[in-house]
């Protein structure tokens, strides 16, 4: 990306498609739109796209300061309008970035509804007079990705009061003090 | 303070800060958006357009419309749940702070409506494996390659059912010989004769 004055000028383009592609992917055609409008090639054009995509990416990622962010730039060789404009660039979308980046974590289907229902067993084929009372429960899950599933569950009473008390359990962990100091420290 | 509309529970903090919202338009307008939550709740959808016109002179913001809208499915579904009389469902909603004239319109939406709302409710809970269609056929095998006079009855059953997780139409189909199927038309016969016993 080194050459005449008119640097500044395809930066700001490059940096524009390259938020854009961070923000909603990659989109090929726009190096070749882009490339006939600054009049180079779309190879230059895409190389200094992903060169950005990668700059932005990597400070975001690790929230570099202002000051590490310049030592970094510095050793490209660029004028000094270009290093403010490509901190400029990194300082504005930093946050947008890292929200980005955050939702690229693996994730696990998480909880979306509960339906239940409450029947007592009066009799089967094999046994007649019973009284049989179950607890059936639909777990409705989601992925991060928008894909629903749902699991069949069923138990009794007895049960199910064990399961209540192990997630009431789970949730007084978080008022142990254990917890709140690491919570405080997070925060 | 424990509600009968809530299930004998405290009152949900959001449900208490929106019944102020509601107090907010007259109540003639809560009672047209009463008989429209209620059409939403019955199946027969919302009409959005009606809701922003009837919260327009409020100068309700996206924001509390939703809240409206909210907190009205809230104390209609859950009074019908309970199975709550309309009496004590207005005297609950008074002690919470909806005016008297509010109150008298909700309560007489939801007393027209209630037994049409548990039914609704009462579909809508949870099934599984819904049996939709059953088909039948009855063949008579007259050969086959393991011998030559077979000369048998058998009963092709074709079982359309709703998919216990998926909720898609799954289809099984079984073929049962004349003697099994015997078994299976008396033990079930046996299941109904309970059935009836117990409506």
């Amino acid at each position: 990306l080194s050459g005449p004055e008119s640097q500044d000028h395809l930066v700001g383009e490059f940096g524009r498609i390259a938020v854009e592609f961070l923000r909603k992917g990659t989109n090929p055609k726009i190096y070749e739109g882009a490339a006939r409008k600054l009049s180079v090639d779309a190879e230059t054009v895409q190389h200094g796209v992903e060169g950005l995509m990668y700059l932005l990416t990597e400070s975001s990622k690790l929230m570099i300061s202002e000051v590490d962010f310049q030592d970094s730039v510095l050793v490209l060789g660029f004028t000094e309008e270009l290093n403010h404009l490509l901190q400029q660039l990194y300082l504005e979308n930093r946050k947008e970035i890292r929200h980005i980046l955050g939702e690229l974590t693996p994730s696990l289907p998480h909880y979306h509804n509960l339906e239940w229902r409450l029947d007592v067993q009066l009799a089967s084929r094999a046994l007649r007079q019973q009284v049989k009372p179950t607890v059936t429960m639909k777990l409705h899950l989601e992925e991060s990705g928008g894909d629903k599933s749902a699991k069949v569950l069923q138990t009794d009473p007895a049960t199910l009061m064990h399961l209540i008390q192990e997630l009431e359990k789970a949730l007084a962990e978080l008022k142990t003090t254990h917890c709140r100091r690491i919570l405080r420290n997070i925060k | 303070m424990r509600f009968r509309f809530c299930g004998d529970l405290d009152c949900p903090d959001w449900v208490l800060a929106e019944i102020s919202t509601l107090a907010k338009i007259s109540s003639v307008k809560m009672k047209l958006l009463c008989v429209q939550v209620l059409m939403d709740l019955l199946g027969e959808g919302i009409d959005y357009d009606k809701v922003s016109k009837l919260t327009a002179d409020a100068k309700f913001e996206n924001g509390d419309i939703k809240a409206s809208v909210a907190v009205l499915t809230f104390i209609l579904s859950s009074a019908a749940k309970h199975d709550v009389d309309s009496e004590s469902l207005s005297s609950e909603l008074q002690q919470l702070g909806l005016p008297k004239e509010h109150t008298t319109g909700l309560c007489k939406s939801y007393e027209d409506k209630h037994i049409a709302l548990q039914e609704k409710l009462r579909e809508s809970s949870l099934r599984l494996g819904r049996l939709e269609v059953v088909s039948w056929r009855v063949d008579y095998t007259l050969s086959s390659s393991e011998l030559q006079e077979v000369n048998e009855p058998t009963v092709q059953l074709c079982l359309q059912t709703q998919g216990a997780e998926t909720g898609h139409t799954e289809t099984t189909i079984v073929s049962v010989s004349a003697d099994k199927f015997r078994v299976l038309l008396t033990e079930l016969k046996q299941a109904q004769a309970m059935m009836n016993a117990l409506q």
